[in-house]
Parts: structure tokens; sequence; C-alpha cells
């Protein structure tokens, strides 16, 4: 069955059209020029001043020159038409995924508001259950400011509002946010901060950056693992670094993780939910910083250090 | 005293969800324990013995489908609530194809689940009660050993799926008594309102062509137009 589907694949298909097409073009030239004399011993019985003594070389050539604008045609098509498959292919997949990402925020919430209507519960509870539902509409929030980012990722409608920001203190922020899910999962995290400069930054931006990166290795990361933060100076550029225990990546990952859309797909991480957006929204937004977003893995298993890399010169004197 | 608390494992890596999905069965007074990938479902499962499973289908490790099938491998039986954001009728097949034995999608309401849980431990608890105080039905020189699943048709022994087996049972009980398809759905079922009265004439057909020699002329489970089913021996 797979190898009736590797045969019909349109690539082979297309391999195949062309062979067949070129295969044709040579028998007819070989027939033109065998039949030559025979079909001008007979074209000069019926209009003999339509025909002259030689081979018309001109006219073979410019139907030469036809199949091949045909042929040059019919793979220009090929390649466009491959493309667009290409991308319905990959919204049909984003938009399963990102709906299912929506899902499990909204059934949380639905399943808590639901207990709260339908059980007894100590005010306590109630106060927890409130806490883990506003948790999840700022997750879904999360996710529909990705969406709604990934649609104008070009630099040219990034409409971004630069301001100084405590780059320190401001990660601190971020990080404290994750206070409950780090418990959840049981995940320790380290925060070293060895300077904390003030930068000319976008600053919501750029907390989806590290919102994207903290959640990514919450998600990535078995239970009972340690993420470690530092901000430090690194040549010309100030430096996050987000180093985690996760399932880290293989070498030909690291190349396609900051494209759109992509997933990386093996039994660790296949059935974790994701639309393939967060990385190459943050990779998107840092370079609009003048910034570097780098990633390094010792491979499968053994973890990854993502770096933001933001330059010296977004540098503010406060 | 013995504790006659039914026991639940639920399965899901969503916390918030696997949390309050916990509260919730607790205080309609089952045992709940969690699990957060599909390994640590299945070896839970090997070490304690539980009565149901609320099974989400993304999950780490190995896929709810994956844990599903290796259950149905293993016990023909026992009890899969599958819980998923996937919603189409695709999904929905592949998860009752893998072995659920009800599907629900979410987001879901909170009454329906808990509703659907008690549906599959009640249909689960009929099941359990012996046919005739015994645990092999013998037909002819046909079994069916409702214990473990296994039958012997007319090509030889085989397992018959969780569906077939509870089908097979109530109309073994009943036997020499027309059951009316929407006691069948009922009882097997659990009227969810997904399934046809067709299905059930399409599961017939199915044991039939284990349990009859003829399927066109059957002996055994006879048609009553626009009644039900009857079984004789």
């Amino acid at each position: 069955m797979s190898r009736l589907r590797t045969l019909f694949h349109p690539i082979m298909v297309f391999i195949g059209v062309q062979i067949a097409w070129i295969v044709l073009m040579a028998v007819w030239i070989n027939w033109y020029l065998e039949n030559n004399l025979a079909i001008k011993e007979f074209a000069q019985k019926i209009r003999p001043d339509l025909f002259t003594a030689e081979i018309q070389w001109l006219i073979l050539f410019e139907g030469c020159f036809l199949m091949l604008l045909i042929l040059a045609g019919v793979y220009v098509i090929f390649v466009y038409w491959n493309k667009q498959s290409r991308l319905n292919q990959m919204q049909s997949n984003f938009v399963a995924s990102v709906s299912h990402e929506l899902k499990s925020p909204l059934a949380s919430i639905q399943l808590y508001l639901e207990t709260l209507k339908y059980q007894d519960v100590t005010r306590e509870e109630e106060k927890d259950f409130v806490e883990t539902m506003l948790y999840d509409t700022q997750r879904l929030s999360g996710l529909i400011d990705n969406i709604l980012q990934s649609s104008k990722a070009d630099p040219k409608s990034m409409a971004m509002q630069f301001q100084p920001v405590d780059l320190g203190s401001f990660l601190r922020e971020v990080v404290k946010g994750y206070k409950r899910q780090f418990e959840e999962k049981n995940c320790r995290v380290k925060l070293e901060i060895e300077a904390s400069p003030t930068l000319n930054l976008d600053q919501r931006a750029l907390s989806m950056v590290f919102n994207n990166l903290i959640s990514n290795a919450i998600r990535y990361s078995p239970r009972g693992s340690t993420l470690s933060i530092y901000l430090h100076k690194n040549g010309k550029y100030w430096e996050v670094n987000f180093e985690d225990q996760g399932f880290g990546f293989d070498k030909k990952d690291l190349k396609k993780i900051f494209r759109k859309f992509y997933r990386v797909q093996n039994e660790d991480t296949q059935n974790i939910e994701g639309a393939g957006l967060g990385l190459f929204i943050s990779s998107e937004i840092i370079k609009y910083h003048k910034g570097q977003l780098k990633v390094s893995s010792l491979g499968r298993g053994k973890g990854s250090v993502f770096s933001v890399r933001l330059p010296l010169s977004c540098e503010v004197e406060v | 005293m013995k504790n006659d608390r039914k026991k639940i494992l639920v399965v899901e890596d969503e916390a918030h969800l696997a949390k309050g999905l916990q509260f919730n069965l607790e205080r309609e007074g089952y045992l709940v324990t969690l699990a957060d990938n599909g390994q640590s479902a299945l070896d839970l499962l090997g070490e304690e013995d539980f009565d149901l499973m609320v099974l989400d289908i993304m999950l780490p490790k190995l896929s709810g489908l994956e844990v599903a099938r290796k259950i149905r491998n293993r016990d023909m039986r026992f009890p899969i609530l599958m819980l998923s954001a996937k919603s189409t009728d695709e999904d929905r097949e592949m998860g009752l194809k893998a072995g659920a034995d009800d599907y629900l999608t979410k987001p879901f309401h909170l009454p329906e689940l808990l509703l659907r849980v008690k549906g599959i431990l009640r249909r689960w608890e009929w099941y359990k009660e012996p046919v005739h105080d015994q645990e092999v039905f013998q037909f002819g020189d046909m079994w069916i050993n409702f214990a473990s699943g296994k039958a012997k048709g007319c090509s030889g022994e085989f397992y018959l799926t969780a569906k077939e087996a509870l089908l097979m049972k109530l109309l073994v009980t009943k036997k020499d008594t027309v059951v009316t398809r929407e006691e069948l759905l009922e009882k097997v079922w659990g009227y969810d309102p997904q399934t046809e009265t067709r299905t059930v004439d399409n599961f017939v057909a199915r044991l039939r062509k284990y349990f009859e020699k003829a399927p066109q002329t059957p002996r055994h489970i006879i048609t009553h137009r626009e009644k039900g089913y009857e079984f004789k021996i």
C-alpha cells in the first residue's frame, strides 16, 4: 500500500510525465528525420511549391523550442501547485493543532465553572479553582496572541512600542507568573541574574518570547526537572539562557525549529500539544530587536539551551 | 469492612483538568488515582485493580490510543472512557476502534461526564453477574466464557470485543424472549446519542458470522421484525 502511495506521489507522477514527454519528443524527432524524405516525396505530389529540397531545420528547431517551453511551463505549474498543496497541508495541520490547544484550557475552565455550579465547595477550594481558571485564561490569551502575531510576523507589519525596560526585574516578574505551573509539574527553577541592564525593548513582545520559552521548557521536560535561567553579558549582547533538562533535539531538528508551523516529530513529543508558532514568533520578535535567538542541544533526551541575545546597543542610560 | 468504592484511574497530562476530574469524581464517591502519561497508566494498571479508566488521547510517551490497544490485548473488557479534544467523526471512530467503551470530547459538561461514568460502571456490574450460575455458557458445540471474553464459534476459538460480549450476554441472559433494539442500545451502548439503532444490527450480523453455520438462515440469533432479537439454543 505504501509502495503504491510512493508511486503516485506528486513528485513521482511529475517525473514520470516528464520522462514520457521527453521520450515521446525523441521518438517524434527520430520519426521526422527518418521519414523526412518519404514525407517530402508525398508532399511534392500534392503541393510541390511547399517544400524545399533540404531538411527544414528552422521549423524543426521551432517545434523543439515550443516543446521545451511547454515543458518549462508544466514544470513551473508543478512547482507552484506543490507549494500550494504543502501550504494547504500546513494550514490544516495548524487549524487542527490550534483548535486542540485552545480546547484544553477551555475544557479546564468549563470543568471548574461547572464544579462551582454543581458541587458544594469550601471558600478555599473556590479560591483555588478561580486561580486555576485565571491561569487557564492567561494561557488562552497567550495562545491567541501567538496566533495573531504569527499572521503579521514580518518586521514591516510588526508595530513595536519600544520603551526602557529593566531586563532583570522584568524577567523575574515573568518567571514568578509560572510559580504554580512549576509546582504542578514538580519542577525547580533557578534564576540567576548577573547584572540587570535597562534596555530599549517592546515589553509586551518580549514577554511573549519569555512566556513561549518557559512554557515550552515546562511542556517538553519530564516531571521533577530543573530549568535554569541565566541573565548575563556575552560579548556584544546581553544574553538570557533558558537551560532545561527536557527532551532535547536531534541535529536535523535544530535548524528547523524556528520555521513557522514546524513541530519536532518523535515519540517523546508527538502527543504533546502545540501549534508550531511559539519559536517562530519569538525568533521574529528578537530579530526585530536586532538580536538573536539561538538554540543548542547535546541530542535527544539531553535537554536544550535557548539563548535570547539582545544587543548592547539597546541599552539606555537610566 | 470491605471498601466497595469504585476505583477510577484518570490518565490526563493536563494538570488542571486532571485535578478537576479527581475532585468531582471523588465527590461522587469514587476512589481516584491520577497518571500523567500512557506508560505510567499501564504500570499502575499492572499493580492495582481498577474499575474504570478515564483516558485522554494526546499523552506523552504512549498515546491514549496505544494504551487502549495494549489494554485490549490483555483484557478485552476493562471499561475505558476516552476523553479527548479530538472531535471529528474519524477521531471518535478511531478511539472506539482502539477499544474505548465510550468517547467524550473536550470541552465537556460535568453532569454528562458523571452520567457516562455511572453508565459504564453500571453496565460493567451487570456484565459481571454470572449467567445461570456458570461462567461458561455452552450451546451446541459452541461456548462463550463471559469472564475471559473467549468463545468458540463455527470456525474455532476467538476473543469477543467488549461490546460483542455485552450484547451476547444480554441476549443469552434473556434467551427465548425478544429483546428490543432499544433495550440493547441502553444496556450495551448506554444511549449514546451518537449511536444509531442500525449499529445494533451491524453487531448482530457480526455475532451471526461467529456463531451461525448459515448466517442468512440463523438458528440461534433470530430477528423479530420491528421488535428486536431473540436468542435460542
